[in-house]
């Protein structure tokens, strides 16, 4: 009677919403801690946009992936179809003019799908099989770049300001996450994707065909990341790298982990993701401001990552898919 | 009916012990029972009945609410973890995945024991071998101390895995003499027939070194194989028996353990004399080398056939080529007229109506899921919006909500994750999700493994009403009662061959029920 009395005074709806996505507790922590610590700083519309800013670079990055971590796999693929995705519309701004931005597109629901296939007919982990291929069209990019980014013009009406202070990339990734939100809340795609990475072999016996729907989350994967690369490209300055950055590839995967999907699947997925990444970037912002080394945030970035991992495996339990 | 047992020879004695957990469940409501030396003390009741909390109480998984715990007739604190348990000389095995296949079997025995053999750091493994052979030796185990884990048949596996559970309290106690007591937590779970008679007369020369407490759902073998039985059931410990004074009717035990009629066993009066309807699915000299050999049968419309044999005998292979899990190599297999292609899978045999049912949870469920999406998830096009293919969460929880009804399974509400539900009601789970989607044909891979008889009757009842409406049943199982009930046409399988068909009467004849 006790107990039922004191949680009254909360209500309901919020202890669930907490109780799904306990990283909201950690968000409103480093949100507070920060703003106590630099309030003229940390509470800046400046550093409001960037936030916003960094955030849709996340996001946009790790939609895709989230996806397929939800069926207990792993796709690297994400930063190779953006470096790649960028040369090539380099290369095709000549003869498609515009349309060449759809390159982008078209490469990454091509290379979800391939490695899809492989993955679901060689039965290779797909951490080794993306990986390689992140290496094969980071050395692609190189090569059809010449060795330097190549800066293309005339996409700038894709970031072009609507609104003050929010950059329209971020207004450009809202349907983006409603739709991966979508597909994998309120289909049956989604609930088979979840099914297999919760028990891959009961998916199987209960009739769902295990290899389409791995493929289908690959190719999910490679579209997400392709229409997010479409927008990151001008979103990050036109061009694209020639060098991986491993921040670049390290971050998304923070924001999917610490987001709360586990990396053996089952649960979480994009809803969860876009908390980690806004979670995540809340912190590094916090951290930049701070008087810290840069090493020393990288280090700090890589303890979160190890705790997150931890935390989202151990959770497995307590966790419910939403 | 209740004993007085003389603290002299009692080895170990529990005294009101009690146990709620989270203020609300009662699990265990004032148990007092004891385990004398040398003998097999059995632990029944239905799943959630408090037995598997007890048993942990007593390795110190938890600590009791109340209660006091006697050794030798002396007080002592309950232990706080295993460790101490064994100190205290109590060791539990479990129930599933205690063996480590790819371990030998004496690296398996001293597991966690190491440090007692090494010498300048260096594992002295022929000393380890030796003493792992004379320890098998006198607990007559027989098996090869060097062979792998998983090359031992299951019975010797357990036998092992019982002999570690010893050694284990000899380490950690001291080589002081306290005799063992051993937990043995549904042992029998994976087993067959054949093995359970063969870890049973193991048991029996074991008693000479330790005592055991057995728990168990199945009531043939703790009315055959223990001394003394303590029934459980909501917490409460219903009912002692000694079977040394008398041996009681396999029925009284059961009513014991459920509390009501046993319907024993529904059939009789059902099933048979049914009219045979259409041809469902038929099979024509279907082969697989070394597995079995011209298999040929029709399966009516509302029939259940059983695929009855030994364990090796290839029914359980039979029955996972129909479902598409296995490939046949020679042979047909033509359903509602359509031939099936050999390597589908099962989703192309669900397409064509077939659905499988194991009544091995793990291998079924979603544990992490709560019982809604269990359910929706073989029956998403019945959930689905009419013009968006949206899931219509609110079809879906009415879905779950007449399962979670007409199945009896306890839960506090749909949206409760599976693995927080007891072994019975997760089968029920597992098995109504296959009610709700209504196939043609419906196979069923031992459905009632491991559970406790009053979970069993009811997924026996939800299965014949569903033969009722017309729905085809292939049946294997271990249980020969199980057959009984549900079919009606038994195919003695043997080496790989139908040997016989029999009716369920000539059936309970033959098998002697």
């Amino acid at each position: 009677m006790k107990r039922s009395s004191g949680n009254r005074l909360i209500p309901p709806v919020i202890i669930r919403t907490l109780k799904n996505q306990p990283v909201i507790i950690a968000l409103i922590a480093v949100f507070v801690m920060f703003s106590i610590l630099y309030p003229d700083r940390f509470l800046s519309l400046l550093n409001f946009k960037t936030i916003l800013r960094q955030f849709v670079t996340l996001t946009l990055f790790a939609m895709g992936p989230s996806i397929v971590v939800v069926t207990g796999s792993l796709d690297l693929s994400y930063v190779g179809i953006w470096m790649l995705g960028g040369v090539l519309v380099w290369l095709c701004m000549p003869v498609l003019g515009l349309f060449s931005i759809l390159v982008i597109l078209l490469l990454g629901v091509a290379t979800g799908f391939l490695i899809g296939v492989i993955q679901a007919k060689a039965k290779i982990p797909s951490f080794i099989l993306t990986l390689s291929l992140l290496v094969t069209y980071w050395g692609l990019t190189a090569k059809l770049a010449g060795g330097y980014p190549r800066i293309v013009r005339g996409f700038e009406f894709i970031t072009a300001p609507l609104i003050p202070y929010i950059p329209t990339a971020f207004l450009w990734s809202i349907p983006i996450i409603f739709a991966a939100v979508f597909i994998m809340k309120y289909t049956r795609i989604g609930t088979y994707l979840y099914a297999i990475g919760s028990n891959e072999e009961g998916a199987r016996l209960a009739g769902i065909n295990v290899d389409k729907y791995k493929i289908l989350a690959f190719t999910l994967s490679g579209l997400f990341t392709g229409i997010g690369s479409m927008i990151l490209f001008q979103h990050l300055g036109g061009s694209t790298p020639v060098e991986l950055k491993l921040n670049t590839l390290v971050w998304p995967l923070v924001a999917i982990v610490l987001g709360g999907t586990p990396l053996m699947g089952g649960s979480g997925g994009p809803q969860r993701t876009i908390l980690g990444a806004l979670t995540f970037t809340v912190f590094y912002r916090g951290v930049y401001l701070s008087p810290l080394h840069p090493y020393s945030i990288q280090l700090l970035v890589g303890l979160l990552l190890i705790v997150s991992i931890t935390v989202s495996a151990r959770g497995l339990k307590g966790v419910t898919i939403t | 009916m209740r004993m007085g047992i003389a603290m002299d020879d009692s080895l170990l004695e529990v005294k009101g012990v009690s146990k709620t957990f989270g203020g609300v469940v009662r699990a265990l409501d004032d148990i007092s029972l004891a385990a004398r030396r040398n003998e097999i003390v059995g632990v029944v009741g239905e799943n959630g009945a408090g037995k598997s909390t007890l048993m942990k109480i007593l390795v110190g998984v938890y600590p009791p609410d109340k209660g006091e715990l006697y050794h030798k007739g002396e007080k002592v604190p309950f232990p706080k973890d295993p460790k101490e348990a064994a100190k205290r000389g109590i060791s539990i095995v479990y129930q599933e995945k205690g063996v480590i296949p790819w371990l030998k079997v004496y690296q398996f025995l001293f597991l966690g024991h190491e440090d007692k053999y090494v010498k300048f750091s260096i594992l002295q493994t022929d000393k380890m071998k030796k003493h792992a052979a004379a320890i098998l030796e006198e607990l007559h185990v027989k098996c090869d101390a060097e062979a792998f884990m998983y090359e031992l048949p299951l019975s010797t596996q357990k036998m092992v895995e019982i002999a570690r559970a010893i050694l284990s309290v000899r380490l950690e106690s001291g080589e002081d003499g306290t005799t063992p007591i051993i937990i043995l937590d549904e042992p029998t779970g994976p087993l067959n027939d054949e093995e359970r008679r063969e870890l049973f007369s193991d048991l029996l020369k074991m008693k000479k070194n330790a005592s055991f407490f057995f728990i168990s759902h199945i009531i043939p073998e703790v009315r055959e194989f223990t001394d003394r039985v303590h029934v459980l059931r909501d917490g409460k410990l219903v009912a002692n028996y000694d079977f040394s004074e008398e041996k009681i009717a396999e029925e009284d035990l059961f009513r014991a353990i459920v509390g009501r009629e046993s319907s024993e066993y529904i059939s009789k009066q059902e099933v048979k004399g049914v009219d045979r309807g259409a041809v469902g699915l038929t099979a024509k000299n279907m082969t697989k080398k070394g597995h079995y050999y011209d298999i040929s049968f029709d399966l009516h419309k509302g029939e259940c056939v059983g695929i009855f044999g030994p364990a090796g005998s290839g029914k359980s292979q039979i029955i996972r080529t129909i479902a598409g899990i296995m490939s046949f190599e020679r042979g047909e297999l033509i359903v509602k007229g359509h031939k099936l292609k050999a390597s589908a899978p099962p989703h192309v045999r669900l397409r064509s109506g077939i659905g499988y049912f194991s009544g091995e949870t793990g291998k079924e469920l979603f544990f992490n899921w709560p019982i809604v999406k269990n359910i929706s998830i073989v029956n998403m096009q019945k959930i689905l919006g009419k013009f968006m293919p949206v899931i219509n969460f609110n079809a879906e929880r009415k879905m779950a909500q007449r399962i979670v009804h007409r199945l009896r399974i306890r839960t506090p509400s749909v949206n409760t994750d599976c693995y927080s539900l007891s072994g019975g009601n997760k089968q029920k789970v597992s098995v109504g999700k296959w009610v709700e989607r209504k196939p043609d044909i419906l196979l069923l891979d031992d459905p009632t493994i491991g559970i406790d008889v009053g979970a069993r009757e009811d997924i026996y009842e939800v299965l014949s009403e569903m033969k009722k409406s017309g729905i085809s049943m292939i049946l294997v199982s271990d249980d020969p009662k199980e057959y009984s009930i549900l079919c009606d046409r038994i195919m003695f399988v043997m080496d790989g061959r139908i040997q016989n068909v029999l009716g369920p009467d000539e059936f309970r004849k033959v098998v002697g029920i």
